[in-house]
């Protein structure tokens, strides 16, 4: 096994020690679930009036894809909860060196808390991608739609920890790193407010904003521009904290 | 033919941190089956010195030579032959100490199938059998300090670096850590760093000193204290009554009854004991003065002239 794949496996092993990643997990999805019974049954209560109408909308757009979105918030400030401590903690708690010695690039160790992190919130999603896949069993749902907007989560989710990990790498308390992480997404996610107000939408700002690029997904649109502003971002994010782990080799801490 | 390339080298080697020269010009060689104790007060540089020998920090000048190699321009050599024990040990106290060697056992390299005899050794010789299964987060100071140092060990390094071991240990603990290090010493080469000077002299072959940066002494850590004795005696001498003594090349009162005496390079303990006897001087004790290290440490401390290394 490669280090990085080893610094990941380590990380989820952590996670699983800890109740914090359980208590997370159990507050997302049963929040989640609440979500997804509520919307189920404004579906219910709406289906016969929707039966008259030509191109009337499915459980697809009525209860999963709104599901998804709703989880794409909800993503916001959690992601920061998850990368926190990847590289915070560990100075807290005084255990860096103990990757810095070891003779793994840095690097290497970004993409190992990286890929610990993202699978652990990967594994959220599908979790929770999960209910409305189970109205399969009673109904028609459109499967390309909602694998569309799973694979725009998923890259949103990665362009989210890649931020939530240099704020820690940078950041010397975890709370710190999470605090610093929430506010950059949650500027990204609004920096086109103002633009959009205006009726601005292909703009330079525009571009700049994560829910762009992440709207066409939950259309049933993947656009290679939207998939590479993810990628771009989580690579630009993961290089800047491999440059504070070298900053950080040459520091007193 | 050229004898083989010392396992650890510091050549010339410099750290700055924030403008300021930390450790400057460090020269020192180390083998295997050598245990070198690193003395130095308190922000004399000791633990940078550490961290640069580990590979967690570049030196700013100079260079780091692991086996006759430079360790900054080949990093992946600290991760097979390195093992190194921060002051503070780098603990995942969510984890028990089997699930965290054996992470530190692949992070170092060690193949797969090696890796459950390996953290079984390295539990073994930390004597950490009865905690293995406990939550790491849960053990005293002590046996945390403990599983540090199996995991500086685990992966059976050429080269072992250990800052502060004892820290935390009580006083049954510190023996059974200087019989683990002089054991480590056998087969590997290992640095350590210590406040404790007994533990230099029970652990460590040769001994350095650093002050305000500098390698102010390097030598043998027994060399010179055959030559110093602690000598009771129940008459009231003279200093000069010892000079009638020809072995004696200087004596120094400590207090009614006690003295300090320093004995010519080579002569011989027994002998000096006869002619106390014969002249008479009512020998009650007679001992290895255990201060040379220590005197010298302290002048060191108490110096800031640079002292040519030994």
């Amino acid at each position: 096994m490669n280090a990085t794949l080893l610094i990941a496996a380590h990380e989820w092993r952590r996670l699983r020690a800890q109740p914090f990643a359980w208590t997370l997990a159990a507050v997302v999805l049963a929040f989640m679930a609440w979500q997804f019974l509520l919307a189920l049954q404004a579906f219910v209560d709406l289906a016969p009036k929707l039966g008259g109408l030509k191109d009337a909308p499915g459980v697809t757009d009525l209860v999963a894809i709104p599901l998804l979105r709703s989880l794409s918030n909800l993503l916001l400030p959690l992601v920061p909860l998850v990368t926190m401590r990847a590289f915070a903690g560990e100075r807290r708690a005084a255990t860096l060196p103990l990757l810095l010695a070891s003779g793994v690039g840095n690097l290497r160790i970004v993409l190992g808390k990286f890929v610990g992190a993202f699978g652990y919130v990967l594994v959220l999603v599908a979790l929770v991608a999960v209910m409305p896949l189970a109205l399969a069993a009673g109904t028609t749902l459109d499967l390309g739609k909602i694998a569309a907007a799973l694979l725009g989560l998923a890259l949103f989710a990665g362009a989210l920890t890649g931020i939530g990990l240099v704020c820690s790498a940078w950041a010397s308390q975890p709370a710190l790193a999470a605090a610093a992480a929430f506010a950059l997404s949650a500027l990204l996610a609004v920096v086109d407010a103002g633009a959009r107000l205006q009726g601005v939408s292909n703009s330079g700002i525009n571009y700049l904003a994560l829910p762009t690029h992440l709207e066409p997904f939950f259309r049933g649109i993947v656009a290679s521009v939207d998939i590479v502003y993810f990628v771009l971002a989580a690579a630009l994010a993961l290089a800047l904290a491999t440059r504070r782990l070298d900053t950080l080799r040459g520091s007193a801490d | 033919m050229t004898s083989p390339a010392p396992t650890l080298a510091l050549v010339q080697a410099g750290r700055r941190l924030a403008g300021r020269a930390v450790v400057r010009d460090l020269d020192l060689e180390l083998a295997r089956g050598e245990v070198l104790g690193l003395l130095g007060v308190n922000g004399a540089g000791k633990t940078t010195t550490l961290r640069m020998i580990a590979g967690v920090l570049a030196p700013t000048s100079g260079s780091v030579r692991l086996g006759g190699e430079d360790l900054y321009e080949h990093p992946e050599l600290a991760r097979r032959r390195i093992g190194y024990l921060p002051e503070t040990p780098p603990l995942h106290v969510e984890l028990d100490a089997e699930e965290y060697l054996r992470f530190c056992a692949r992070l170092h390299g060690v193949a797969r199938g090696a890796v459950t005899t390996a953290v079984a050794r390295a539990i073994e010789r930390c004597e950490l059998g009865e905690m293995r299964r406990r939550p790491l987060g849960t053990l005293s100071k002590g046996y945390r300090q403990r599983v540090g140092v199996a995991q500086a060990i685990v992966h059976e390094p050429e080269l072992i670096v250990l800052d502060e071991p004892a820290s935390g240990f009580d006083p049954v603990q510190a023996l059974r850590l200087r019989e683990l290090v002089r054991g480590l010493g056998r087969e590997h080469a290992v640095v350590l760093s210590t406040h404790v000077l007994p533990d230099v002299s029970a652990c460590c072959d040769r001994v350095a000193i650093l002050h305000r940066g500098e390698l102010r002494h390097a030598g043998e850590v027994h060399a010179s204290a055959t030559t110093s004795l602690r000598v009771g005696v129940a008459r009231a001498l003279r200093a000069d009554d010892w000079r009638a003594l020809p072995m004696v090349v200087a004596a120094e009162p400590l207090d009614l009854g006690h003295w300090r005496v320093e004995l010519a390079p080579g002569s011989a303990i027994d002998a000096f004991a006869a002619a106390v006897v014969a002249h008479g001087f009512g020998l009650t004790a007679l001992g290895a003065d255990a201060l040379p290290l220590e005197s010298t440490f302290l002048a060191i401390a108490a110096s800031d002239a640079p002292a040519a290394v030994a």
